[in-house]
């Protein structure tokens, strides 16, 4: 980092400032993002050489999931207790639990597994909001068009008309749910702009948005008769029929240590992002069990991939003190107002832009020297809270206490010290090709939620992860219970896998690295077969 | 480099267990710092998922607090123990079930009849790492009302330790969670989400995939 002005220093010549103005950009977006971007870091991208994608570009940390060994192999799977069902359900975050409930509700025979417990996700973590188009002065037409130009065009347009107008009925259906949104005095729901927005459309709860949703959608799931939901289960690898169809998946049960088989009629995928894999080595604000597995399962069944290029690096991650690096700062904050500061006092560009532009501008500040330095390693830009606290007193403890719980534990005041802010990996961009109703270019397999590719296409804009998960959760949930019938699956095997195998040794690819992943280094997890 | 009071090395037992880590870790980060595997019970690492409830005693403290095992930064001569998982609820409901609002109070009475057993010991309130006011909830709830028992769970992570702290067995964090459920499903109507609901039924409003 070449950042010159301390943490200290910087601290001491802060002022909060009723207004600022904002300084005329000198590079163009596009010149910002191919220069600062970590998407274009030289070094960071490689083509697939095995798959459905060979040729292909994709981030070099996962080609080497994508294009490692299996964990297991059929001779593991000998003793491995068998169970049947119609609909399985892998990952217990709002994608999969909203496709869950839509499945068992039409009558379907739900298992859901999961890797951790039921609502451990990314889900329980957003704080912003959800976008759906209700605002009088909004529509689904704009929605749609903010989308795509967030996207940099490169979204799949059928996709994303179809999330727009799914929009307020997906409120409808939280709401009947069980779940609250922040009211204004008519009863009407309150909206916000998203960075990037022609208008106001992320409805929201506090900054709590993902913990309300969340909790309701997992009380919903335990009280449903027909969804039997499997905690401390990850999925090692997906199953296969004797033509290529999806057939169910192999698990590892954390507590018991002991492989089982899970065989179904249809498989709907929800595994989530690819934040703990630290994309060149930035700090990430995903949930521990966001490894990156539905990835390497799916693609190791034959799914193709899309964007695997492109990530996420939210903007305002938390820098300083230590302990909390990574930490979320909701980019409510921002869209209520709060600038961005750099060392010497001055915005830099204008905070409401999309994420990768405002994460590509702080990124320079603290490259070009005018980031605040708090280590050899790690540079900030400031979050102007104070400034806001000024302008609009009371505001921001009444609309983001979380927030102010995490200062607290920094034993920073938000309302007269900026919080030292830095880009950290958010949300994968792309993922697994999907139609309108999640479905896969592999038979019988469905991916939802962050795991599948096509709607975000370059670049996601606030609220539409969550609106996402909702929407495709149900018309995945919604279509798999329509392919549900009398008779499973005769032949099931992991034959996929030793065609991968083969692939790779022929490819003179190594066999050394294992996938997926299951769990972040850190936490030391080794599977039974793998000790010995 | 900001030196911080928190670099340093500090001893804790964690599940019987000697470690010793830098005090700036969290009681989970400790586990792994000490080269111990530990998966089970780690969620967000941020406070809001709830799977991590540990009970914790400080150096010359009598008192055992129970926390969350990622937001509790380790001291010299803790004492922590990673909790399992309670058993889940014995009730069961669907907000379906429920015909009008105007049932909801005695339907309440038959899903958790245990609520108006509520002895007010307040170990729900002590065990609370969000420092909820628990035992104010259930009462609150009892007495049908939904809409401030609710308001008190806000920042409820789901973690299960009132639960496991009751002697009644009232399940009071599925109590809050009721309250907040009933409010939402029968009074949330906003009109403007209703007005374009009705718009795209008519088909006023579509999109052009330009």
């Amino acid at each position: 980092m070449n950042s010159t002005v301390s943490y200290q220093e910087a601290l001491d010549n802060y002022q909060a400032n009723h207004e600022l103005p904002l300084p005329e950009a000198e590079l163009s977006m596009d010149e910002l993002l191919k220069q600062f971007h970590p998407d274009h870091y030289q070094d960071s991208l490689t083509t697939l050489e095995i798959g459905p994608n060979k040729g292909g570009r994709c981030h070099r940390q996962l080609a080497d999931v994508l294009q490692a060994d299996a964990l297991i192999d059929e001779a593991d799977l000998a003793a491995a207790n068998v169970t049947e069902t119609d609909i399985l359900v892998i990952g217990g975050g709002g994608a999969g639990a909203a496709a869950a409930l839509t499945a068992a509700r039409k009558g379907a025979r739900v298992i859901l597994a999961t890797k951790l417990r039921l609502g451990d996700s990314n889900t329980i973590m957003a704080e912003g909001g959800i976008q759906a188009s209700v605002d009088r002065e909004d529509s689904p037409q704009a929605h749609y068009q903010d989308t795509m130009k967030a996207g940099h065009y490169q979204s799949d347009r059928d996709l994303v008309a179809e999330m727009a107008l799914d929009g307020p009925d997906v409120i409808r259906w939280l709401i009947q749910q069980g779940m609250n949104f922040d009211l204004n005095e008519f009863g009407d729901l309150m909206t916000r702009r998203p960075g990037g927005a022609t208008a106001d459309r992320v409805v929201y709860y506090r900054d709590y948005t993902g913990l309300e949703m969340m909790r309701v959608l997992r009380e919903a799931v335990r009280n449903c008769r027909n969804i039997t939901v499997v905690d401390n289960a990850p999925a090692l690898e997906l199953l296969g029929n004797e033509s290529g169809h999806c057939a169910g998946a192999v698990f590892y049960s954390t507590t018991k240590h002991l492989f089982s088989i899970i065989k179904a009629q249809q498989v709907i995928m929800a595994t989530g992002g690819i934040g703990r894999m630290h994309l060149n080595n930035f700090p990430t604000t995903n949930h521990f069990g966001a490894t990156g597995d539905g990835l390497v399962m799916a693609y190791r069944l034959g799914a193709k991939l899309r964007e695997l290029d492109s990530f996420q690096y939210h903007p305002t991650t938390v820098a300083y003190p230590e302990h909390l690096s990574g930490s979320l700062i909701t980019e409510g904050v921002r869209s209520s107002g709060v600038y961005l500061l750099n060392a010497y006092g001055e915005r830099f560009v204008d905070e409401l832009k999309p994420r990768d532009q405002v994460s590509a501008a702080i990124l320079r500040e603290c490259q070009e020297g005018r980031g605040i330095r708090v280590s050899d390693q790690q540079a900030g830009v400031w979050l102007d809270t104070p400034g806001m606290e000024l302008r609009e007193p009371g505001l921001l403890e009444k609309r983001f206490p979380k927030l102010f719980h995490m200062a607290g534990r920094a034993d920073i005041d938000p309302r007269t010290t900026p919080m030292l802010v830095y880009p950290g990996l958010h949300y994968q961009n792309g993922g697994v090709m999907i139609d309108k109703f999640g479905k896969t270019t592999v038979p019988g397999l469905y991916c939802v939620g962050e795991l599948s590719g096509g709607i975000h296409g370059r670049n996601r804009i606030m609220g539409n992860a969550l609106l996402e998960i909702i929407s495709f959760g149900r018309r995945a949930g919604e279509d798999a219970a329509n392919y549900v019938h009398g008779r499973g699956h005769k032949k099931t095997s992991i034959e996929h896998v030793s065609n991968i195998r083969r692939e790779i040794v022929k490819a003179g690819l190594s066999m050394r690295k294992k996938s997926p992943l299951l769990f972040p280094k850190c936490a030391g997890f080794v599977l039974e077969n793998e000790k010995y | 480099m900001i030196e911080s009071p928190k670099d340093t090395q500090v001893e804790v037992t964690i599940n019987g267990k000697k470690i010793v880590a830098p005090a700036s870790l969290s009681a989970i980060q400790a586990v792994w710092h000490a080269g111990y595997s530990r998966v089970e019970g780690v969620g967000c690492l941020e406070g809001v998922c709830g799977s991590c409830s540990v009970m914790v005693r400080r150096q010359d403290d009598k008192e055992v607090n129970t926390e969350l095992g990622c937001q509790t930064f380790i001291e010299e001569g803790m004492e922590i123990i990673f909790l399992g998982f309670p058993t889940p609820t014995h009730q069961t409901y669907q907000l379906a079930d429920i015909q009008t609002s105007w049932d909801v109070q005695g339907q309440f009475h038959q899903i958790f009849p245990e609520a108006g057993n509520c002895r007010a010991c307040g170990g729900c309130n002590r065990s609370c790492p969000k420092g909820i006011e628990v035992e104010n909830g259930v009462r609150l709830a009892t007495k049908g009302k939904f809409r401030e028992a609710g308001d008190l769970f806000v920042e409820c992570v789901m973690c299960n330790l009132c639960m496991t702290n009751c002697p009644e067995r009232i399940a009071p964090n599925h109590v809050g969670l009721f309250s907040r459920r009933v409010n939402a499903y029968f009074h949330i109507r906003p009109s403007n989400l209703i007005n374009r609901l009705e718009q795209i039924r008519q088909g006023k409003l579509t999109v052009n995939k330009i």
